[in-house]
């Protein structure tokens, strides 16, 4: 099994056509473009681990304001109540909408933390030069990948109720704090997803 | 045609494909091409279907709620429009991204480069980049979960008042199903393979 690496080829990340190597290439200092898509041609994301351990835990760190901070406050009759994502979930449970309550435990809790825990864990077994089972590892991460987005329902949600539901005093819905570090979050896990090379899991084994 | 696992990095042989077959990497199971019948020719007239959709989607509201002889309605600019009103411009923003400005990026440029192709105009310098770029902010346009979100607030405000289901729903709804079949009928790799014969 030779990698396009090995055997001094690289990989187009976007259209997929390979490049001989020159003898003379140094990865610091010269750049190669794609023959074909004039795209700037690295045989790893550059960094990858670093940058996507700091967008990670810039994304850990704005989880807690993004639980803990309302990310609404519904004003009805007068009297404010501001909603966090977890109180939110539980008024679907109490109306015994179970079935979107559900769905947004699942896009709003289970999702993001998954996220995290996942890419934190495919880090660190990069690091320790794991060898545990590189298949499921890299599946992991293409699982990771494609879900993650769907943590901006909340979002959404939230900005058409603010949209809609605006009767003065009566019944009125404010976007709070929490909304925005919740969807801080979900954009730096994106980015973190996308910077993570999952082509690193496979070169440490052995 | 020699080709690299863009996941795992292994050189593989990519065997000749027939139309509707699909090849895995043989290491990591990630799909390396999957080939899709006619796909310059349905994507184009799905991705022409979808910028009509997509006008119409955005002309009227979607959804109108009434109560106490008032009339609240939204549109899908509205919606992120609430948040900049509200002094959140950073959620605005990327609420305006992600369901207008990517998905309306993604549709006319899929035009642009699947026109270009078929005019045999595919070059590196213009097209190249630009199929690039979409290819790679795919995951920023977030109709399909927009819409989701439309039914959770449906729901929610459900039995607090009125909802009134506007036109622009309907061409909302039909603008996702276009959305699935264009992704699913656009084969990359058959674009890249006619700007890498352009240059030869």
């Amino acid at each position: 099994m030779t990698t396009a690496r090995e055997a001094g080829l690289v990989s187009c990340h976007f259209c997929h056509s390979l490049a001989k190597i020159p003898d003379t290439y140094n990865d610091n200092n010269t750049t190669l473009h794609c023959p074909c898509c004039r795209s700037v041609l690295h045989s790893r994301i550059p960094h990858s681990m670093t940058r996507t351990t700091a967008l990670l835990l810039a994304a850990l760190f704005l989880y807690i304001p993004a639980n803990l901070l309302p990310i609404m406050t519904i004003v009805f009759q007068g009297a404010g109540e501001p909603d966090t994502i977890m109180q939110g979930v539980l008024h679907l449970l109490e109306g015994g909408m179970w079935p979107l309550a559900l769905i947004v435990f699942v896009a709003s809790i289970v999702v993001p933390v998954l996220k995290l825990l996942v890419l934190f864990g495919l880090l660190l077994s990069i690091h320790f030069h794991s060898n545990w089972n590189p298949v499921e590892r890299t599946r992991l991460y293409r699982i990771m990948e494609f879900i993650g987005r769907w943590s901006m329902v909340d979002i959404f949600v939230i900005a058409i109720l603010v949209a809609l539901v605006q009767f003065g005093n009566t019944a009125s819905i404010y976007p709070g704090l929490g909304a925005l570090s919740f969807a801080a979050v979900v954009v730096l896990t994106m980015f973190a997803a996308h910077t993570f090379d999952p082509r690193l899991i496979w070169d440490n084994l052995e | 045609m020699l080709t690299a696992c863009p996941d795992c990095d292994l050189l593989q042989e990519l065997p000749p494909l027939e139309i509707g077959q699909a090849a895995y990497c043989t290491r990591c199971g990630c799909l390396l091409r999957q080939v899709r019948p006619d796909s310059l020719n349905r994507s184009l007239a799905f991705a022409v279907t979808g910028i009509f959709l997509f006008i119409l989607a955005n002309l009227f509201p979607f959804i109108s709620l009434s109560a106490l002889g008032i009339h609240q309605d939204s549109s899908l600019f509205s919606a992120s429009w609430a948040f900049y009103t509200m002094g959140h411009p950073l959620l605005a923003l990327i609420v305006f991204l992600t369901t207008i400005i990517f998905p309306l990026l993604s549709l006319t440029g899929i035009i642009v480069v699947l026109l270009a192709v078929k005019m045999q105009r595919a070059n590196q310098y213009f097209i190249a980049p630009l199929f690039r770029f979409l290819m790679s902010t795919e995951a920023w346009g977030m109709l399909e979960i927009f819409l989701l979100a439309v039914l959770v607030a449906v729901v929610k405000l459900g039995d607090l008042a009125e909802i009134i289901i506007g036109t622009s729903l309907y061409a909302f709804v039909a603008l996702i199903a276009v959305l699935t079949l264009l992704s699913l009928s656009l084969d990359p790799e058959d674009v890249w393979n006619n700007i890498r014969e352009h240059q030869a």
